[in-house]
């Protein structure tokens, strides 16, 4: 093949994977947000924290999450370790923005349940390196507080992806999130972000959250394992999720007080 | 023995001045090989530096800061001394205005920030806790900060720490991102705090560690470019003085470069730093070095007045043969002074400070002896006007300096007994002195007292609980140990034991934390501050901290097994004399109360380190002392073949130091690095005028039939002039460091220059008033 074949070749080859309009930004986010995520789940969930010199902290959880019209609930169960077992968490995140959340946490040594005051969106979660919007958000994104756009492709896990770059819409906003950008690898078939780079305030990048073992259950694309490493800090916290069952039947006596205070 | 090292001197002479260009390019050339390596210094301003690098008790502060993730914050205090202090609206706008701005800047870490504007309140409600921000909105009246105020105050972590106990002063700390870059940030957040919006009664101070070091590297640099041009033109003058020809001026300063590129090319060829104290090294030297070229050249123009007809190379290695002698004897002994310095030192800048100087003082000794002459054999004979042949006799004119020391050579044959006795008070009055030395030192004093460095550090000490951190590791045996409430219940007791000594201003651990949860989910009850009484309750606390609190928030007090925790003890004196009483107690409360096979405690930290470097000083000072004063009557001795001549030769020195040390005792001044160091090098140097002074009076005893009186007027107007001229150049070459903006260099240079003021006048003085009295047969007396 002399050399002028070989160049109209590539060329034609090529040339559609450069001149193809990427997908818009917001119609990506759309196909995300409006994937099936199940009304209610149940799921065992073990935390893995690890700090900057490799020791670990591993607690396991019963964990519960169900929409409601205009509000979510969440309520954790802490089974290990024994010190900390039957701990229980319980939120309630309202729709409306100006309506602080719920949350209250039953602490078996004291025999009380306690209200605590509403965590900011970006402050850290259980102390993970989730924030409250990470976690709120689960597998969704935020249409109001960004301003993003389709910067390119590429390839995580051996999946295709969109890349796709969102900055807060305000600097107040970011300052509430606490990043000042985010990038996120969506996987253009499932319409899943696998992976999501976050930069703090000041543009030092900040972690980086990466999904795995993504599979259907029920019908519904789960992710069973997510990594989060913290590049400032180096504390790194890893979910891993079991026994995801989107179809039990999860009774609202669930999230009660009372439910926390005695147990499953 | 004397004539055979006359002639082996004589034809080492012959042979310098046979090809003096020869001599003189070699010598240039290793001069520029010298200064080729001296690009390669580095500098090390880091106040680590004062320890060598594997003392365990850096090695352990190490590894607790890097267990505990301790880091060196910049520290920005805003203080108003108003009726509120820093609670009023105004006040806490500029708080957090500075929060906001200092957040943006390059190198801070935005989300490792502390001030009133980032800190949350943690508020026992009837249901529960509340956890928000001290300051939700900026407060528009006086009555919202008071409410600020009240809350504030009635968070025990943060009284203290993050505003001061009266309210007067509040402090944002901000943590880097790259620590090495600390030197640009202290000086951005010196021209923000330019721009910041203050009022009449407030003012914003930054301090801390971060700053110290990163200004220290500004502050050598400026301090170098200013103590070195003065040190060379002050000794250019003297020798222009003494001597009054070009050579007279040139070939001291030829020494001067050969020394100081020497000394500086060699540390850095082997790689060692160039610390706080080095900046003394290259000026020491210049007034150091240019002595024994004096000796020469005063022999060279007595020998030229004498002889003006005579060939250049004659007059050049008649001079080096009466002159290689004492020059080597006196170089030997300062390399003596400089080398005890450096053997009893541990402080890796006093031992390489002490090593380099004696290598500058052995090169400025080979180029005094190989160099000079060379020179000097091609230069054509040129006389000094400061040397003049006496009419009809064997003696040069003096001049105005001779006939001084003559008439001082007058009083001292005719007062030798009073001279004695006055010696002897002297000693007295030293020994008394010494005993009464205070050791003691402080890193801060190392400042001028107008940087603001230093003004920031005395109200960040005044107001707050202080900047000097005293770390206490305590280390229990398995995982999550720490929750047992026996053993919070020890570390809370050691807290209260070290808080009540002098200077501990506060202290903090988990034990605060865990206390202050459990006055939050007790209602917020006063009496619910104290620690829970049972281990899952404690556990469960830091899980409830978590539910909203960074993963690294406890870092600093605990490590993620919860098996080790540190305790931070702050101190608001950073003296050593007030270190050791809480270090020494602090060890005897930990070993006698604590420690137990189930948890240990140790000792870390900042204070923990200065304590043992600065307790090391007074035996580096006995140490190098010693060493120098055997090294130097060894040599004396040797070289006079007399114990009784080495006696003789020290006292002078001996006179001087426990001058000085009376001097110490009397007016409080402290051994410290400046004063440690000075007392080594002034033997070495001190008895060099001893040396020249019985090397004289043997010939001169000689020459005059034992008539010790003829002797003496002989030898002020000659070897006393010379003497006075080196001694001018070396009080002056130490004295420049006064001008240092470098607190431990200006004491250090005051001292060694009054020492060697003070040696001088002893060997113009005791020396030749003992030789008189007690007449020692190595002098040259016959006794029969």
């Amino acid at each position: 093949m002399n050399m002028f074949i070989y160049i109209i070749l590539l060329s034609v080859f090529s040339t559609p994977l450069f001149s193809a309009e990427l997908m818009n930004a917001e119609e990506i986010a759309r196909h995300i947000n409006s994937r099936d995520e199940g009304i209610a789940v149940s799921r065992f969930l073990t935390m893995e924290l690890t700090d900057k010199r490799g020791k670990q902290r591993i607690r396991k959880t019963h964990a519960f999450r169900k929409y409601y019209d205009d509000e979510k609930r969440t309520a954790i169960f802490y089974l290990e370790p024994k010190s900390i077992k039957d701990t229980a968490f319980l939120t309630y995140d309202y729709q409306a923005a100006n309506k602080d959340d719920d949350q209250w946490l039953y602490l078996p040594a004291l025999r009380k349940v306690r209200r605590i005051s509403a965590s900011d969106r970006g402050d850290y979660f259980l102390g993970t390196d989730f924030t409250y919007e990470d976690i709120k958000l689960e597998t969704r994104v935020s249409i109001e507080d960004y301003n993003r756009q389709t910067i390119g492709e590429d390839e995580i896990d051996g999946f295709h992806c969109l890349l796709i770059e969102s900055i807060p819409v305000t600097d107040e906003i970011a300052a509430e999130l606490g990043y000042s950008r985010v990038q996120q690898c969506v996987d253009d078939q499932i319409w899943m972000v696998r992976q999501s780079k976050m930069w703090d305030l000041n543009g030092n990048p900040l972690k980086t959250i990466h999904s795995s073992d993504i599979r259907q259950v029920q019908g519904i694309w789960t992710q069973h394992i997510l990594d989060v490493v913290n590049h400032k800090t180096g504390h790194q916290t890893k979910f891993m999720f079991s026994d995801v069952q989107y179809d039990k039947e999860i009774n609202d006596n669930l999230f009660t007080k009372n439910t926390l205070k005695r147990g499953l | 023995m004397l004539n055979k090292s006359k002639t082996f001197a004589s034809l080492f002479f012959q042979a310098v001045t046979a090809k003096p260009r020869l001599v003189i390019s070699i010598g240039l050339m290793v001069i520029i090989g010298f200064a080729s390596f001296i690009p390669d210094l580095q500098k090390d301003t880091r106040t680590d530096a004062f320890i060598p690098e594997d003392h365990p008790a850096l090695k352990f502060r190490d590894k607790t800061k890097e267990l505990f993730g301790l880091e060196d914050p910049m520290v920005i205090a805003v203080i108003n001394k108003g009726k509120n202090g820093v609670f009023n609206p105004h006040t806490l706008a500029l708080v957090d205005w500075l929060t906001k701005k200092i957040a943006k800047m390059n190198n801070v870490d935005p989300d490792r920030m502390t001030s009133l504007a980032t800190e949350n309140n943690i508020i026992g409600t009837d249901d529960g806790m509340l956890v928000q921000p001290f300051i939700e909105q900026l407060p528009i009246n006086q009555q919202q900060a008071d409410q600020i105020h009240d809350a504030v105050m009635d968070f025990p972590l943060y009284v203290g720490s993050l505003v001061s106990r009266n309210g007067k002063g509040t402090l944002i700390t901000a943590e880097l991102m790259d620590q090495t870059k600390a030197q640009q940030l202290y000086q951005n957040l010196l021209e923000l705090i330019e721009t910041a919006p203050v009022i009449d009664g407030e003012e914003i101070h930054i301090a801390g560690e971060g700053a110290v070091s990163g200004y220290m590297g500004a502050y050598i640099d400026a301090d170098a470019f200013r103590l070195n041009p003065i040190a060379a033109v002050v000794i250019s003058l003297i020798c222009l003085l003494a001597f009054r020809t070009l050579r007279g001026m040139i070939l001291p300063n030829l020494v001067v470069i050969a020394t100081a590129a020497g000394a500086l090319g060699l540390m850095a060829a082997f790689d060692v730093r160039f610390f706080v104290i080095t900046n003394a090294l290259p000026v020491v030297l210049i007034g150091i070095s240019v002595a024994d070229t004096i000796h020469i050249l005063s022999d060279y123009y007595e020998d030229v007045a004498l002889n003006p007809n005579d060939h250049p190379r004659n007059i050049t290695v008649r001079t080096m043969e009466r002159m290689w002698r004492p020059i080597t004897l006196t170089s030997l002994t300062t390399m003596a002074g400089f080398l005890g310095l450096s053997l009893a030192s541990v402080m890796p800048p006093m031992k390489y400070f002490g090593l380099f100087a004696m290598v500058g003082v052995g090169i400025a000794w080979i180029y005094s002896l190989i160099v000079v002459p060379a020179f000097l054999s091609l230069l054509k004979l040129k006389p000094s006007s400061a040397h003049k042949q006496r009419n009809n006799s064997t003696h040069t004119e003096v001049d105005l300096f001779g006939k001084v020391l003559t008439r001082l050579g007058a009083n001292v044959i005719r007062f030798p007994k009073s001279i004695l006795l006055l010696s002897l008070s002297i000693i007295i009055a030293g020994g008394i002195g010494a005993s009464k030395i205070q050791l003691d030192e402080t890193l801060i004093r190392t400042f001028d007292r107008q940087e603001p460095l230093f003004i920031a550090d005395s109200i960040l000490n005044q107001l707050f609980d202080g900047t000097h951190y005293l770390d206490i590791m305590i280390e229990t045996t398995n995982d999550e140990d720490l929750f047992i409430p026996e053993n919070l219940k020890l570390i809370e007791n050691l807290q209260k034991y070290v808080e009540s000594l002098p200077h501990v201003e506060g202290s903090t651990s988990l034990v605060d934390y865990l206390k202050q949860m459990n006055r939050a989910l007790n209602e917020g009850r006063d009496d619910a501050y104290r620690l829970p009484e049972n281990a899952n309750l404690a556990a469960q606390y830091f899980l409830l901290y978590s539910i909203s609190g960074d993963p690294t928030d406890f870092q600093e007090e605990v490590d993620y097994d919860y098996r080790l925790a540190n305790v931070r003890i702050r101190l608001n004196d950073g003296r050593y004399s007030k270190l050791k009483v809480v270090i020494e107690k602090t060890q005897k409360y930990i070993d006698e109360q604590f420690n137990q096979p189930e948890i240990t405690a140790k000792l870390s930290g900042r204070v923990n380190i200065d304590y043992h470097w600065i307790k090391r000083l007074e035996e580096s000072h006995v140490g190098s002392i010693a060493i120098a004063l055997l090294l130097v009557w060894l040599m004396a001795s040797i070289s006079f073949r007399s114990m009784v001549a080495g006696t003789i030769s020290l006292l002078p020195v001996l006179v001087t130091i426990l001058m000085i040390y009376a001097v110490m005792g009397y007016f409080g001044i402290w051994l410290s690095i400046s004063t440690s160091m000075f007392a080594a090098i002034a033997i070495g140097l001190g008895v060099d005028f001893s040396i020249h002074t019985l090397e004289r009076l043997q010939t001169l005893i000689r020459d005059n039939h034992e008539n010790i009186d003829q002797a003496m007027l002989d030898l002020y107007p000659s070897t006393g002039r010379a003497l006075l001229f080196n001694f001018i150049a070396l009080s002056l070459g130490f004295g420049v460091l006064a001008t240092s903006k470098v607190i431990v260099l200006q004491e250090f240079g005051l001292m060694v220059a009054v020492a060697i003021a003070t040696s001088f006048i002893a060997s113009m003085t005791l020396l030749p008033a003992l030789l008189k009295i007690f007449k020692p047969r190595f002098i040259g007396f016959n006794r029969h």
